[in-house]
C-alpha cells in the first residue's frame, strides 16, 4: 500500500511517497526538459529500491505535468489545421484587437497565430443561428475540399470551430466523423466538446490549443504508462487537472487543455489539505520560487477557481485554480535604475547562472544573496547541503551592485533588498484578495515552495495577518497535493437564456445529460457510483454584462429552481462586488462537477519519529540581521526533523530542513501541531 | 530644504518601498472601482482610472488604466484647486467636475477628488475618473454625433463640492438625478468612484501615519525629481531639432465635405520636448473639437512611448513637456463648441506627434498606424417588440517598423477597447455578421508591410434599425516611412435589399431594414522601407496566408511566377 506523487516542474521534479504505515519520503530531482518522463524512470529505477518500496505495492501513482505547457512554450505541438464557418477563417488571427503593452510603439501580434496561419485555416459552408437553427446545411463537398486541402498542407491535427456550435453541435460532430473516417491518423478537437460556450475567438483558441498538444501528450502518457507496467507498478496513472482534481491518464489525454496548470493546481490542493489538518479553511497561499511568486486564495476550504487563465501570454478559457503570478522570487535581481533608484526584479538570475552565491558565474545581487548576507540561509546547508553556497560571492555582489552605488552599508543594502521584495509581494497579495472581495486580515498565510517560509512573517506583518501555517514539507507541497486530490470530472454546456424565459424542465434535462457524461467518465475510472458526489452550477450574469460568475444550483425543488438561483446569484454578487441590483439576469453556461475520494490515495497524515517530549535542542545559533536594526542578533537554529508535536519556539529563530528554511521574526511564536504542521502566531 | 539635504534625509530603500506602496494603492483604488461599479462600460470596458496626486497637483502614482484619463486628471485637479484653494479645504470634502471648459474632457467623464489630510494639512489627493454611461443631453449615452453645441451633449458640472463635512450636497444630487437617464445606475457608478477615492485616501493616510507626513512629502519630491531626471536623460538621446507632421481627420461629422487638419511641430532639445499645434484647423461645428487636456494627454502618451518604459510614471515625466495650442483651434476650442467625439482627434494628434519623429529615430518609430477606432451603433426593436441598442468599436492596421511587419487589426495609441464577438452581436440584436476577415492587400507596401485592416459584413434581420457609422481614414491614408507605401483607406457600403448601393462618406446616421447589408473595410497601416527589398520568403508567406494577392505581389513586390525579380 504505497502512494507516489511526482510533480514535474520547469526546474525541479518533486517526489513524495507514503507507505501504508504513514511513513513519508521526499526527493527533489533536476527536471530533464528534453525528456521529462526520464524523472519517472529515475523514481522507478533508483528511488523505489533506495526507499525499499516494492513496485507491486504502489497502488496510487499521481502525476502533475508541465508537458502540455512546454509544448506551447517551445512551439513543439502538432502541425495544426483549423476548420471554421466559411467567412470566419481569420477569427483566430484577429482576436479581440486590444493590446497588453499600452505605451509600446513597436507592436507584436497578440493572438496565437502560430497555431494555424491562414494557409492552414479553411472555411466550410454551413451556418447555424443563435437559437441553434440550421440556416445553411453542412455542405459536404466544401467540407471534403477543406479537409483535403489541410491534409495537403501536411497537418497532423485538426481543430474545428463553427459559429454557434455551443448551441447546436451537429455540424461540428459531422465534420469530426468525416475527418476520423477519412483520415484516422489525424487528431481531432471540436469546440463544442472542448469549450461549449459563446464568444467565437475564445472558443477557437482553446480548441486549437487542445488539438495542438493532444498527440504529444498522448505519446508522453502512453510511454509513462508503459514504464509503470514494465517496472511492475499496478497503479493506474492519474493526472492532476488545472481545476485541482485528478483523473486517469486515459481520460486526461482526451482533454489535454485541462492539464495546463497541473503543477500549481496540485500545490493549492496540497495547501488546502494542510490547512484542513489544523482547522484553517481560509488561506492565502504564496509559493515563492526562484523567478516568481504564485498567489492563490482558498475560501471556506475551496480553492478559488477562475474561468480563464494565461498561457505564454495568451488568454485561454479553461476553468483553473486561480493562481496569480508576480515576477518576484529568490532569484530576483536588485539593480539601480537610470535615476539612481533601487529596484528589485522582475528580471531574475533563474537557475542558470543563478544567484551570485551559486558560484556559477552570476555576478548580480539577488534576493538569495541578500538572504546569505542577512544570515537567514546557511551557505553550507542550502537544499540540505546538496548545493554549497559561497557567502563571499553573495556579499561581494550585494556590495558592488547595490550598497556602493547607493552609498549604503552592506547590511543596509541586504535588508533593503528584502524590504523592497516583501513590499512588492505584499501589495501583490493585497491586490489578489481585494480583487476577489476578500480582506487578507481574515485569512491565514500559507507559504510554500523553496522560498516561502523565509518571507512569511515579514509578509504577514505587512498585511496584518496573525497566523501562518507552514506545511511539514513546503518545498514538495505540489507533489504531496497530488496524493490528497479528489478524482474530479466536469461537463459544461452553453445555455444562453434569460432568467425569465428559463424553464426548470429544460435546465434539468441539460443537467441530467451533463451528469450522465461525468458519470460515464467515473465508471471508466472504476469509481463506484455511491462514492460520487454531484454538484450543479450555473454561470450567471446580469443582462448586458459580459462577465459571469459561477453560482451553485440547487435542483431539489424544480418549482423554485430559477427564483432561488436568482437570489443566490444576487447574494454572491454582493459578496464579491460589495453591492447588487434587482436587474434581470441571464444564464451563460450550465455545469456539472462530480467528485470522488481517491480510493488509492493515502491520507497525508504524518507521524513523529518518536523523540521523547522535552526541551528542543537547537543545532546551534547564528547571527542574523532583522528589519529595523543594523546590529546582528543571535537566533537559535533548529533542525526541522528534530521537532515533534507540541514543540514551541519564539522568534528570532531559524528552522532548517532540506527543502526550505523558515525564519521566525521576533514577535512570532511557532508551535508544531499534532499533524506536524508548524503554526506561527503573532504575539499580541 | 535644498535638494541635496532632502536626498540625504531619505534612504533609497524607504524610497523604493514607499513607491511600491503608492503604486499598490493606485491599483487597489482601480480594483475597487472596477468591482463596485455597475454599468458595463466600467465593468467590462474598464473605461475608468485611478491615481494619487501631490497637494500641488502632480501625479504621484497611477493605476495601469486608460492613458487619456490619467493625463486629463491633471488639468481637472488644477481647475478644482483654482476655485477652492487647498488651504481652505477640510476633511470630509469631495470635489466633482466634468465640464470640458473647466478642466474636464467630455461630459460623460466625471472626475472625483478627495483631499487627503495628514498632520492637519492636505498631503495629496485621491482621484478617480469614470466614463459614465449617460450624462443627459440630446441622445442616450451623451455622445451625439450631430451635436454642434455642448449644451446638446448633456449636463455640465463645473468644479463643485459633491460632499462637504462628509455630507452629500443634496441639491447637486437632485440636479444630477433628474437630468440623467437611468439615474440609479449613474449613482451606483458615482458611489463606486467615491468608494475607490476613499480607499486611496485611507491608505495614503495610513502611510503618513507610519512614516510621518513630512517624510512622505519629501518622498513625493524625490520620486517626481527622479522620474523627471530619467525622462530628461531619455529625451537627450533624441537628436535636437524641430520636426513636423501633418495629418487629417475625414470631417467633423456635420460638415461632411471638409477635412480637418492636425499639424504638429515637435521641438526637442536640452532634455525638453515642446509640441506646437499651430497650423491645425480652426474649431469646427461637429463634436470632434478637443479641449486642451486632450492634446496634453496625447503629448503625455507620446513622451511615455518615446522614453524608457522603466521610468516610474508620475508627474515628473511630464515636467519636460510644454504645448502650444492656438486659441479657437480644433485643439483649443472656445465654448460652446461640441466636444463629445474628441477621441478620434486625440488619436490623430498622438499619431502626428509620434509620426513627426519617424525619420528622426526610424529604428524606434513605426510607419503611421491607421489610428482609428470605427464606431458602429445599431438600435431598434426585435421581433418580440423589445428594444435594443448595441455599439461596437472596430480597429485597423498598425504601421510596419524597422523591426517587423505591422500588426493586423489592433488598437493603438490612446485607446484600447475590445471588439464585439460575432456571436454576442447576434444574441443581442437582429444583426447577423456574414464575414469577418482580414482585408487582403490593405497593408501599406514595404520591406516591412503595414498591418491589415478588416472586412466585416452585416445583414440586418429587422426593419427600421437605426444605424450610426462613425469612421475615419476614408479620405486620407496612413502613410509609409523610410520608403514604404501608404495603407489602404477605409471603405463602407450599404447594399439595399432592393439592389441600390450607397457608399458611406466616413460618417452617417441612417435607417436600414431586413435584407439590407453593410460591408465595412477598415484601413491598413503604413509600410516601412522599400517594398522592393521585402524578403522573398515574406512575400511567399503573405501569398500563402492571403495577406497579399498574387496581383499585388506582382505589381508591388515585382514577383514573377518564378519568384521575385
Amino acid at each position: 500500500m504505497t502512494s507516489i506523487g511526482v510533480d514535474i516542474g520547469g526546474t525541479f521534479t518533486d517526489v513524495v511517497a507514503i507507505d501504508g504505515a504513514g511513513r513519508l519520503r521526499i526527493a527533489k530531482l533536476p527536471s530533464t526538459r528534453a525528456d521529462p518522463s526520464a524523472a519517472v524512470r529515475t523514481v522507478l529505477g533508483r528511488l523505489l529500491p533506495e526507499w525499499r518500496i516494492a513496485p507491486g505495492a504502489v497502488d496510487c501513482f499521481a502525476h502533475g505535468t508541465t508537458v502540455a505547457t512546454n509544448a506551447v512554450l517551445e512551439r513543439k505541438g502538432a502541425r495544426l489545421g483549423l476548420l471554421t464557418t466559411a467567412g470566419f477563417e481569420d477569427v483566430l488571427e484577429i482576436g479581440r484587437q486590444n493590446r497588453r503593452q499600452i505605451y509600446q510603439l513597436l507592436l507584436e501580434p497578440e493572438t496565437p497565430v502560430f497555431l494555424a496561419p491562414r494557409a492552414r485555416r479553411r472555411g466550410v459552408v454551413e451556418s447555424i443561428g443563435p437559437d441553434g437553427e440550421v440556416l445553411t446545411a453542412l455542405d459536404s463537398a466544401s467540407l471534403a475540399q477543406a479537409v483535403d486541402a489541410l491534409v495537403a498542407e501536411g497537418v497532423e491535427a485538426i481543430a474545428v470551430c463553427f459559429l454557434f456550435s455551443f448551441v447546436n453541435p451537429s455540424h461540428e460532430r459531422s465534420a469530426a466523423d468525416f475527418i476520423r473516417a477519412r483520415h484516422p491518423e489525424l487528431m481531432v478537437s471540436i469546440s463544442s466538446e472542448v469549450d461549449p460556450a459563446f464568444r467565437e475567438f475564445e472558443r477557437t483558441v482553446v480548441t486549437c490549443f487542445d488539438a495542438y498538444v493532444k498527440s504529444g501528450l498522448d505519446r508522453y502518457l502512453a510511454e509513462m504508462e508503459r514504464d509503470l507496467r514494465s517496472a511492475g507498478v499496478p497503479a493506474t496513472l492519474q493526472i492532476m487537472q488545472s481545476r485541482g482534481g485528478v483523473c486517469s491518464a486515459r481520460i486526461a489525454r482526451q482533454r489535454p487543455i485541462r492539464l495546463f496548470l497541473s503543477g500549481p493546481a496540485a500545490g493549492v490542493v496540497g495547501a488546502r489539505e494542510t490547512g484542513r489538518l489544523v482547522g484553517h479553511e481560509d488561506l492565502i497561499t504564496v509559493d515563492i520560487g526562484g523567478t516568481s511568486c504564485d498567489i492563490a486564495l482558498i475560501a471556506r476550504g475551496q480553492p478559488v477557481i477562475r474561468a480563464e487563465g494565461l498561457l505564454d501570454g495568451f488568454r485561454i478559457r479553461v476553468p483553473m485554480v486561480d493562481v496569480n503570478s508576480i515576477g518576484a522570487g529568490g532569484g530576483s535581481i536588485a539593480w539601480i535604475d537610470a535615476g539612481g533608484g533601487l529596484r528589485v526584479g522582475p528580471q531574475s538570475a533563474g537557475a542558470e547562472p543563478g544567484p551570485a552565491c551559486y558560484g556559477r558565474g552570476g555576478t548580480q545581487a539577488t534576493v538569495t544573496d541578500a538572504s546569505i548576507v542577512l544570515g537567514y540561509l546557511d551557505p553550507a546547508y542550502f537544499a540540505g547541503g546538496t548545493l554549497g553556497l559561497d557567502a563571499r560571492l553573495a556579499a561581494r555582489a550585494v556590495d558592488e551592485h547595490v550598497a556602493r552605488p547607493l552609498g549604503l552599508t552592506l547590511r543596509q543594502a541586504a535588508l533593503g533588498i528584502h524590504r523592497v521584495l516583501n513590499t512588492q509581494m505584499a501589495e501583490g497579495i493585497r491586490l489578489v484578495s481585494i480583487s476577489r472581495g476578500m480582506d487578507p486580515r481574515r485569512f491565514a498565510l500559507m507559504p510554500f515552495g523553496g522560498g516561502g517560509a523565509l518571507h512569511a512573517t515579514a509578509l504577514a506583518g505587512e498585511l496584518g495577518m496573525n497566523t501562518i501555517v507552514v506545511p511539514r514539507y513546503p518545498g514538495v507541497l505540489c507533489a504531496s497535493g497530488l496524493l490528497s486530490a479528489l478524482i474530479e470530472h466536469e461537463s459544461a454546456a452553453g445555455f444562453m437564456t434569460r432568467f425569465g424565459d428559463a424553464l426548470a424542465p429544460e435546465i434539468l434535462r441539460v443537467l441530467a445529460q451533463l451528469t450522465a457524461e461525468c458519470a460515464a467518465r467515473m465508471r471508466e475510472e472504476g469509481v463506484a457510483p455511491e462514492g460520487v458526489t454531484t454538484t450543479c452550477y450555473a454561470d450567471v450574469c446580469y443582462v448586458g454584462q459580459a462577465h459571469h460568475i459561477e453560482v451553485a444550483l440547487a435542483i431539489d425543488h424544480p418549482a423554485t429552481l430559477v427564483s432561488s438561483l436568482y437570489e443566490a446569484f444576487c447574494l454572491l454578487y454582493d459578496q464579491i462586488y460589495g453591492h447588487h441590483t434587482r436587474s434581470p439576469a441571464r444564464f451563460v453556461n450550465l455545469r456539472v462537477l462530480q467528485r470522488a475520494a481517491n480510493r488509492a490515495a493515502a491520507p497525508v497524515a504524518l507521524r513523529d519519529d518518536g523523540r521523547a517530549r522535552g526541551a528542543i535542542t537547537a543545532k546551534g545559533s547564528r547571527a542574523i540581521l532583522l528589519a529595523g536594526s543594523e546590529d546582528y542578533v543571535s537566533a537559535q537554529v533548529v533542525d526541522r526533523d528534530a521537532l515533534i508535536a507540541g514543540d514551541t519556539l519564539r522568534g528570532p529563530a531559524i528552522i532548517e530542513q532540506s527543502d526550505t528554511t523558515t525564519l521566525i521574526e521576533p514577535g512570532w511564536t511557532g508551535l508544531v501541531a499534532d499533524s506536524q504542521v508548524l503554526l506561527l502566531t503573532r504575539e499580541p | 530644504m535644498n535638494v541635496d539635504a532632502v536626498t540625504r534625509s531619505v534612504d533609497p530603500v524607504t524610497l523604493e518601498v514607499v513607491r511600491n506602496k503608492l503604486e499598490g494603492i493606485a491599483n487597489e483604488m482601480q480594483m475597487t472601482l472596477l468591482h463596485s461599479a455597475f454599468s458595463p462600460i466600467v465593468k467590462e470596458g474598464m473605461d475608468c482610472s485611478a491615481a494619487l496626486f501631490t497637494a500641488d497637483g502632480q501625479t504621484i502614482a497611477q493605476a495601469t488604466a486608460i492613458p487619456i484619463h490619467l493625463a486629463t486628471m491633471i488639468p481637472a485637479l488644477a481647475a478644482v484647486v483654482g476655485k477652492y484653494p487647498v488651504a481652505a479645504m477640510a476633511a470630509g470634502d469631495v470635489y466633482i467636475l466634468n465640464d470640458p471648459y473647466s478642466g474636464g474632457t467630455h461630459l460623460p467623464d466625471i472626475t472625483l477628488f478627495i483631499p487627503v489630510f495628514a498632520d492637519e494639512r492636505v498631503i495629496g489627493f485621491s482621484v478617480t475618473t469614470v466614463h459614465h454611461q449617460d450624462m443627459g443631453g440630446m441622445s442616450p449615452g451623451s455622445i451625439p454625433t450631430n451635436a454642434t453645441e455642448i449644451y446638446q451633449e448633456g449636463l455640465r458640472i463645473p468644479p463643485l463640492k459633491y460632499m462637504e463635512g462628509g455630507r452629500v450636497n443634496q441639491t447637486l444630487e437632485a440636479m444630477l438625478r433628474i437630468n440623467i437617464r437611468l439615474s440609479d445606475t449613474f449613482m451606483g457608478d458615482l458611489n463606486a468612484q467615491l468608494s475607490a477615492c476613499m480607499v486611496g485616501a485611507r491608505r495614503l493616510r495610513e502611510l503618513c501615519g507610519g512614516y510621518g507626513a513630512d517624510l512622505i512629502e519629501t518622498i513625493f519630491t524625490l520620486l517626481l525629481d527622479r522620474s523627471e531626471k530619467m525622462t530628461r536623460a531619455a529625451l537627450r538621446t533624441l537628436p535636437a531639432g524641430t520636426y513636423r507632421y501633418v495629418d487629417w481627420l475625414d470631417n467633423d461629422g456635420v460638415d461632411l465635405d471638409r477635412k480637418v487638419r492636425i499639424e504638429v511641430a515637435v521641438t526637442i532639445g536640452d532634455g525638453a520636448i515642446h509640441f506646437d499645434l499651430t497650423g491645425s484647423s480652426a474649431q469646427v461645428r461637429g463634436p470632434i473639437n478637443c479641449v486642451p487636456s486632450g492634446a496634453q494627454a496625447a503629448a503625455y502618451y507620446a513622451v511615455r512611448a518615446l522614453t524608457d518604459a522603466q521610468i516610474p510614471t508620475n508627474g515628473g515625466c511630464f515636467r519636460p513637456v510644454t504645448l502650444h495650442l492656438p486659441t479657437g483651434s480644433i485643439v483649443n476650442p472656445q465654448a460652446p463648441a461640441a466636444v463629445n467625439a474628441r477621441t478620434a482627434t486625440i488619436k490623430r494628434i498622438c499619431g502626428a506627434m509620434i509620426g513627426a519623429l519617424a525619420d528622426v529615430v526610424p529604428e524606434r518609430v513605426p510607419a503611421a498606424s491607421a489610428g482609428l477606432s470605427l464606431m458602429l451603433a445599431f438600435g431598434g426593436r426585435k421581433a418580440d417588440g423589445s428594444g435594443f441598442i448595441v455599439s461596437e468599436l472596430v480597429a485597423a492596421g498598425t504601421g510596419g517598423s524597422a523591426s517587423g511587419d505591422g500588426v493586423d487589426c489592433l488598437q493603438t495609441d490612446g485607446t484600447n477597447s475590445m471588439n464585439l464577438p460575432v456571436e454576442a452581436l447576434a444574441i443581442e440584436a437582429p444583426v447577423r455578421v456574414l464575414r469577418f476577415a482580414l482585408r487582403t492587400d490593405s497593408g501599406g507596401p514595404g520591406r516591412h508591410r503595414g498591418g491589415l485592416g478588416v472586412v466585416r459584413e452585416y445583414e440586418f434581420q429587422a426593419d427600421d434599425i437605426r444605424l450610426t457609422y462613425r469612421g475615419e481614414r476614408h479620405f486620407t491614408d496612413a502613410r509609409g516611412a523610410a520608403g514604404g507605401g501608404a495603407g489602404a483607406m477605409s471603405r463602407a457600403t450599404i447594399y439595399r435589399a432592393d439592389g441600390r448601393t450607397e457608399a458611406i462618406a466616413s460618417k452617417l446616421v441612417t435607417t436600414v431594414s431586413r435584407g439590407d447589408r453593410l460591408v465595412v473595410e477598415t484601413a491598413g497601416g503604413g509600410g516601412f522601407g522599400d517594398p522592393k527589398s521585402r524578403l522573398p520568403e515574406h512575400i511567399a508567406a503573405d501569398l500563402a496566408n492571403h495577406k497579399t494577392s498574387a496581383e499585388a505581389a506582382r505589381r508591388i513586390y515585382g514577383l514573377c511566377d518564378g519568384g521575385p525579380t
